[in-house]
């Protein structure tokens, strides 16, 4: 039966196959991501003792959905002083990069749209690239609170991928492969978290920093840019920005797993756990991700932007600078460098 | 030691765990707020919600022009005007109250001298426009009417404590 | 000059003052309910109770004269004891009605109830309830709220001298009755409305319209009458509600007559609120201003300036007079006349027409003599100054030539006749002989008795007696004309009279008949009869649609007296300054805005923008315009022109009290005094 499907996959032409695999990562992808923001709403709401959206749908479940369609129906409206093409380009670039990013990410062995041996690179490439819509967004507005909100964004997320680099290049010392499902498959006997723990957290904070996430969502800080580069954004524009950004924080939540959570692999080999299919763990992981990055934007308060460059430049770089060192000395001494 | 203390802190991230631990305790705890339209908290009989004019059990209106409210008003929302009716007696022809500029103070309820004006326990009247915030005599009285169980009974229930 | 002590502090004042008065000098105040300094002294209401050592009981300090070595004292313990005692006793039968009650907010009781009631009553017996009383279309009654002070009753007899109110039974069966329930068939009742302390008597228009502290208040000027009233006048938005008396000794001391309080509801109906024009249909419609402006223009573009004329009304301050003048004259025409009325008087005199003695003055005389005039409806308030004089015992006689009508005091009719005053003139009546004896003679000249054709004659007669009788000394002038018209005597002094060679009243009314004048402009002119006009183009400019707009081509709307600052000169010549107090209605502007804006589009531009140059230019006009709210004392000179007078008999220029002008013919309120007050009179009149 499951033959006469595949046969009958393979027949299709490569282009309907194509489309037909896109659509089965981005369709859920961003149902995902609206149930990201409910999900969002109701952990925040739980730890901040309220009751979080609770009249759409079944307890809620579609408010992300009421949201969405009230955005849709609003006016785009377009500053007077504003660069039109590039004020629109920008929140689709955004949204353009936020998923093309996904054509790498291996869901389980094997489940991947381009299994690319440079998947890390072109990873690391594509969400460099997402600063620029963020930039083109605060240039084009033509408003102060954009423009600067746009600066900031750009300095911090260039300051955090330098320490990013570091930490994967920590990974890929241990792995020997710049392709995801390798990284992942070298982590069958230990997820990488534990032996690089430091790392894991860096990581994981940059990836704060690098979507923009509290405590360092300084590029829109609502109270003192009133929501810096997207303030003049409205409706689907502004929709596309929000999509981007949540679709950014899965994807950096994925890369989290692939990296230290040993991606699609149950933590452990036996019986009850392998049960379970490859995708599900890694769907888990990274919801687990995702309640991190809300967990601690629900504990601290945001970072000032002195506070910000100092922790990228002084402590993240020479940081993860020194367990690169560390990890290349203990691997090439204990002759554990990957054949 | 201290500096060894201090040190291991930073690096370990103590009060950043500590932070994110009470947060997630927090998590579990019994929620402060009630699912508002389902459930509600339970209301004063001396709250100041949405305003009304109330009548006589014989229908006839209480309010009689004294413009008491009106004197006392410290927004201006109340606009009263006044004549005889045919019968002779002291009756408003018009009384406007804005509440968009309504503090809701109370004032006007403490004024009147024969109970007319009061703010019932209504607090759900928010509208679509602005226009429809401008209540004039006929809408305060269907006010009155429609509430008039609920003032009567937190008047009486207020009434000792006056 | 008895000394006393009060409150520790000694004073000396005039014998016959009473405690309260010298407390009052002192600055002390005590509570007074039927005490009113005006009025005679009854001491029933017992509020102004005060301690005087030596004296067993409080005492009423209104009726206890001060004596000398008195040590009074207003502010102890049993004082306050008694007053709220007496209190307490008022508020036992005072219905707690002070919301529903018009006079809340200014109450006498509600205010004094504050510093002298107890804060619940002790009372469990039914209050008293009187049946409400019938008292005309002004003043409405509620008698429960009645506290007895008789004030009504003593302002009536005293003041009003109609004696239409009195007290019936005693004690707390006391009640206000009118004589008869026709109404207080007074001039003056509406002051009895300021006179109750109580809400007991109300203002009937004014019922329930609005408290004293949403009211603007204005101090103005009142023009119903030549006497130029001080008033107040109230306003809420756009609306003028009531009008109150300023106290101003001189003129009107604290009373108006009803005209001036009552008439103000004219000034919302058949107002001129935008300009009109008359189209080729004959048929007035709404223009704009400049359309209104653009016809005037081509119709005055080849009209030589000696066929426009002037006339000038009754209500126009001097300001628009005078700019109308100064355009008129740029236009070169000498056509102006402000006698309306077709009165021919000399003019060339100051102490000619006006009132030399002044209002206040009238309480020096020891006998008047009043020619052709019904100062009761004229002048409510100097026929008020006579009677008050008359009740001092002063005022000895007042003899009347013209009509005889009931003036509230006695007086000695003459006749009715020219040839009455003819005698009089020549020496040859008796009277002159008791005029002559006489102290302080004065002589009323009614502005009736100069419509005469033969007004000249009247006047030099008048003047004739007047120097006769020694009327005219270094110390006294007792020659006085007594005007109607609240814009007279202003137009007079501005000079709104014929230039060189200029037609009067007569003359452009016959010029218009037979097309010598094309063109009118009536600048609030209402009481000329529009057939007259001819087929001349009228230009009206005023305030109400009344006689003038109905003929007029082209109509400027203007602005009513409570809508504008404005000068007015009373019968006096005392100069005083109306006050703005309510926005113009509609489109209507000022009067001499609109003059202003008129010479600039006939090419004639008047050279003054604002208010304060064209007050420089009435100076410049006129030096009396400077002196304001001061009599100056007129040069006596030769006036007038001796000739015969005319055997008619002296006719009254008012037939209904009510409705003299613009304003108060608008009025409802007059409308309904007319039918209440004059309608039973009026056969009687009719038949003499």
């Amino acid at each position: 039966m499951l033959e006469n499907w595949a046969h009958l996959w393979d027949q299709l032409p490569l282009i309907v196959r194509i489309v037909a695999s896109i659509l089965v990562i981005t369709v859920p992808l961003l149902i995902g991501m609206a149930m990201l923001t409910y999900f969002e709403r109701k952990v925040m709401a739980a730890m901040q003792l309220r009751q979080g959206p609770a009249l759409v749908g079944p307890w809620g479940l579609l408010q992300a959905f009421a949201d969405g369609l009230k955005l849709l129906s609003k006016e785009v409206i377009i500053p007077a002083g504003a660069n039109r093409v590039v004020f629109l380009a920008a929140p689709m670039l955004t949204f353009l990069l936020a998923l093309v990013a996904w054509a790498v990410i291996p869901f389980g062995e094997g489940l991947v749209l381009a299994d690319i041996n440079v998947g890390v690179l072109y990873l690391f490439a594509i969400s460099s690239l997402g600063v620029y819509g963020i930039i083109m967004a605060g240039w084009a507005s033509n408003s102060k609170y954009a423009f600067l909100g746009g600066l900031r964004a750009a300095a911090q997320m260039v300051s955090y991928e330098v320490s990013i680099g570091l930490v994967i290049i920590t990974v890929l010392l241990c792995v020997g492969s710049l392709n995801l499902s390798k990284i992942v498959e070298a982590q069958k006997s230990i997820w990488f978290f534990i032996p690089l723990f430091p790392m894991f957290i860096i990581f994981f904070i940059s990836a704060l920093a690098e979507t923009n996430r509290a405590p360092f969502d300084l590029p829109e800080g609502e109270s003192e840019l009133s929501g810096g580069f997207n303030v003049e954004y409205s409706s689907m524009a502004f929709a596309l920005f929000f999509l981007g950004e949540y679709i950014n924080m899965i994807l950096m939540s994925g890369m989290t797993s692939i990296l230290f959570l040993g991606g699609w692999l149950p933590p452990l080999d036996i019986a009850p756990l392998n049960w379970i299919p490859g995708p599900l763990w890694f769907i888990l992981k990274i919801c687990f991700c995702l309640f991190c990055f809300i967990w601690v934007r629900a504990t601290l308060p945001r970072y000032r932007y002195d506070q910000l460059m100092r922790l990228g430049w002084k402590v993240f770089l020479p940081f993860s600078l020194i367990w690169v060192v560390l990890t290349a000395g203990v691997l090439v001494y204990f002759d554990l460098l990957p054949k | 030691m201290a500096l060894l203390d201090r040190t291991a802190r930073g690096l370990f991230l103590v009060e950043l765990v500590k932070g994110m631990a009470l947060t997630f305790s927090y998590m579990f705890r019994p929620r402060a707020t009630i699912n508002y339209p389902y459930e509600r908290g339970p209301t004063s009989p001396r709250f100041r919600g949405e305003h009304a004019l109330r009548r006589y059990p014989n229908g006839e209106e209480r309010c009689i022009a004294c413009k008491l409210c009106e004197a006392i008003c410290p927004a201006l929302a109340i606009t009263i005007e006044a004549e005889p009716r045919e019968d002779g007696s002291r009756r408003t022809t018009r009384y406007d109250i804005d509440m968009t500029k309504c503090i809701y103070c109370g004032l006007c309820q403490e004024a009147c001298p024969v109970d007319a004006i009061v703010e019932g326990p209504n607090l759900e009247f928010a509208t679509e426009t602005r226009e429809e915030l401008f209540y004039n005599k006929e809408k305060l009285l269907a006010n009155g009417d429609r509430w008039e169980a609920l003032i009567a009974a937190n008047l009486a229930a207020d009434a000792p404590y006056r | 000059m008895p000394k006393l002590t009060i409150d520790g502090i000694e004073v000396e004042v005039a014998p016959g003052t009473s405690v309260l008065q010298a407390c009052e000098q002192l600055g002390i105040e005590v509570p007074r309910f039927c005490y009113h300094e005006r009025l005679s002294v009854p001491a029933n209401c017992r509020m102004c109770l005060v301690e005087v050592e030596r004296s067993p009981k409080p005492v009423a300090s209104c009726a206890m004269p001060a004596g000398e070595g008195m040590v009074v004292k207003t502010n102890t313990d049993t004082v306050h004891k008694a007053r709220k005692g007496v209190m307490e006793f008022l508020l036992i039968n005072h219905p707690l009605d002070c919301p529903i009650c018009d006079q809340g907010g200014e109450c006498d009781l509600q205010d004094q109830a504050v510093s002298y009631g107890y804060d619940r009553g002790r009372y469990e017996e039914n209050k008293r309830a009187v049946k409400d009383k019938y008292m005309g279309p002004l003043i409405r009654t509620y008698m429960t709220r009645c506290i007895q002070c008789t004030r009504c009753i003593r302002f009536v007899d005293e003041i009003a001298g109609v004696p239409a109110l009195g007290g019936l039974a005693r004690g707390e069966h006391l009640e206000i009755t009118p004589a008869l329930e026709v109404g207080v068939n007074s001039e003056m009742s509406g002051n009895l409305v300021d006179v109750c302390p109580v809400g007991a008597l109300t203002s009937k228009p004014y019922a329930f319209n609005a408290r004293p502290w949403e009211l603007r208040k204005t101090e103005s000027i009142d023009v119903m009458d030549a006497v130029g009233s001080n008033i107040r006048v109230d306003a809420r938005g756009g609306e003028v509600l009531r009008v109150l008396p300023r106290l101003h000794e001189d003129v009107n001391e604290e009373w108006i007559s009803d005209k001036t309080r009552y008439a103000i509801d004219g000034l919302k109906r058949q107002r001129l609120d935008r300009p009109y024009v008359r189209g080729t249909d004959g048929k007035l419609k709404p223009a704009t201003w400049a359309e209104a402006f653009a016809a005037i223009k081509t119709r005055l573009a080849n009209v030589p300036g000696s066929k426009i004329a002037g006339i000038a009304g009754d209500l126009v301050d001097v300001e628009s007079v005078v700019a109308l003048k100064d355009l008129l004259t740029k236009l070169g025409s000498a056509n102006l006349d402000c006698r309306q009325d077709g009165a021919q008087f000399d003019t060339s005199n100051r102490a000619g027409y006006i009132f030399n003695t002044g209002i206040a003055g009238i309480e020096n005389a020891d006998v008047v003599l009043l020619i052709g005039t019904n100062p009761r409806w004229e002048a409510p308030l100097v026929n008020a100054r006579i009677r008050k004089t008359y009740l001092t015992g002063k005022l000895k006689k007042v003899a009347v030539v013209g009509q005889n009508f009931d003036l509230t005091y006695p007086t000695e009719f003459l006749g009715n006749s020219g040839s009455v005053l003819s005698a009089l003139a020549d020496g040859s009546h008796p009277f002159v002989e008791t005029l002559k004896a006489a102290k302080n003679p004065l002589i009323i000249l009614g502005a009736g008795a100069l419509r005469r054709g033969d007004g000249l004659a009247v006047q030099a007669a008048s003047r004739a007696i007047a120097e006769n009788v020694g009327a005219v000394r270094e110390d006294w002038n007792g020659f006085n004309v007594l005007h109607l018209a609240a814009g007279r005597v202003g137009a007079l002094d501005a000079g709104f009279l014929p230039g060189p060679g200029g037609r009067d009243l007569a003359g452009i009314l016959a010029g218009a008949q037979s097309g010598e004048i094309e063109a009118v402009y009536l600048l609030g002119a209402d009481e000329i009869d529009g057939a007259k006009l001819g087929k001349a183009f009228v230009v009206y400019q005023g305030h109400h649609g009344d006689r003038g707009a109905h003929r007029a081509d082209v109509i400027l709307p203007g602005a009513a007296y409570t809508e504008k600052n404005a000068t007015y000169v009373n019968t006096e010549g005392r100069v005083q300054h109306a006050r703005f107090a309510t926005f113009p209605l509609g489109e209507a502007r000022e009067d001499w805005k609109i003059l202003r804006a008129l010479s600039t589009e006939l090419g004639q531009a008047l050279p003054y923008d604002t208010l304060a140059q064209l007050r420089q230019r009435l100076v410049q006009v006129n030096p009396v315009f400077a002196t304001l709210d001061r009599l100056v004392p007129s040069v006596w000179g030769p006036f007038g022109q001796a000739g015969t007078i005319a055997d008619a008999h002296f006719a009254s220029p008012i037939e209904n009290f009510y409705m003299t002008d613009p304003i108060s013919r608008a009025s409802q309120t007059m409308a309904q005094c007319t039918e209440a007050f004059l309608k039973p009179a009026l056969p009687a009149a009719a038949a003499e």
